[in-house]
């Protein structure tokens, strides 16, 4: 078993990224028919815009956020979860820097491409890409967990 | 305590934080005030398309893309500003913290705003993304729920401290996150000793 560096903080973010991603499924979970104007709604109401025609549904109501705001947070804690079988890697450049930055670029590109009409993207796609840069933004940070030697 | 024990293990004050975690926090607060008045005003002005792409869609996407990113800029502005060598949980402080400066200096503007400038912009608004809402294909059970549920949480009106309790959590957050990205890449590696 590895013994990360800073594991109270490891700890501590997993936990806040769990309840984050539990509450992000939204009012469904509660019996609630709509996350809008539900207690979780009101938690993201900052962060997305919470169109439920572009969310997923979870138990018959749509989440309390929108698919690419579900696969970012998704992706963060499956990312996070990761950090102790990451750290077994020794990386001797910044290629996690390159793969967040392409995560990013991703977004940029996808979102301006549907902004523009070039293409419609769907649920699955905002939610993969979503979870790719999540991922991303995690394997960005694993090196500062990596256990002393 | 030695010059290289002190730089490894380096001790700061909160008045060392404050600086980075006030100045970002309030810059990324007027940026993502103004950034929704330019966008909520263009969508008031606007005729209901039904179109997903409303400017109150597109600001909602753009200004949560930009407010993430304060934790990291605060991480950078500490590294420049106050010392190069920072440790994570440090770095994660200041990000949430920044995230909560945004929280507050946003709610207090945006309350400000309707209190002194424009007393109806929340109605307006609401009327605005409703009559959108109701111009968009999807089914009329669907477009009724979210309609009652949008009107409800208006009726409600949130005091100040309930949208700044609510608000704090998952913006912080975000921001402690993207302030490890930045440890990771403005802060100076720690030294080993030989």
């Amino acid at each position: 078993m590895v013994r990360l560096k800073h594991l109270r903080l490891y700890s501590g973010v997993l936990i806040s990224l769990a309840v984050m991603f539990v509450l992000s499924l939204g009012g469904g979970l509660w019996g609630a028919e709509q996350s809008i104007g539900h207690w979780t709604g009101v938690l993201f109401q900052n962060v997305c815009h919470q169109n439920p025609d572009r969310s997923f549904l979870f138990s018959g109501a749509p989440m309390a956020v929108n698919s690419r705001c579900f696969g970012i947070f998704a992706g963060l804690l499956a990312g996070w979860l990761a950090i102790p079988l990451l750290t077994g890697l020794t990386l001797k450049n910044r290629w996690p820097l390159w793969l967040l930055s392409l995560a990013v670029m991703a977004q940029i590109i996808d979102y301006t491409g549907n902004l523009f009409h070039l293409w419609v993207n769907t649920n699955m796609s905002r939610a993969v890409l979503g979870i790719f840069l999540g991922m991303a933004a995690t394997v960005a940070v694993f090196e500062l967990f990596k256990p002393e030697n | 305590m030695d010059e290289l024990t002190e730089k490894k293990n380096p001790i700061y004050s909160f008045s060392d934080y404050w600086p980075s975690i006030g100045i970002v926090g309030a810059i990324f607060s007027l940026i993502t005030f103004v950034g929704g008045l330019f966008f909520g005003y263009q969508q008031i002005n606007s005729e209901p398309t039904g179109s997903f792409l409303s400017p109150f869609m597109i600001s909602s996407g753009v200004i949560c893309l930009i407010s993430s990113i304060a934790g990291l800029i605060a991480v950078w502005h500490f590294t420049k500003e106050v010392s190069p060598v920072l440790k994570l949980g440090q770095g994660a402080v200041i990000g949430f913290l920044t995230g909560a400066v945004i929280v507050v200096v946003s709610v207090l503007l945006s309350e400000l705003w309707v209190l002194l400038v424009d007393p109806e912009y929340n109605e307006k608004m609401m009327e605005s993304v409703i009559a959108n809402f109701e111009a968009m294909d999807m089914p009329q059970s669907t477009k009724d729920d979210m309609i009652d549920a949008m009107a409800e949480s208006m009726e409600s009106q949130q005091s100040i401290l309930r949208q700044i309790f609510i608000g704090i959590p998952i913006t912080g957050l975000i921001n402690l996150i993207s302030a490890l990205i930045g440890v990771a890449i403005f802060a100076e590696k720690e030294q080993k000793d030989f």
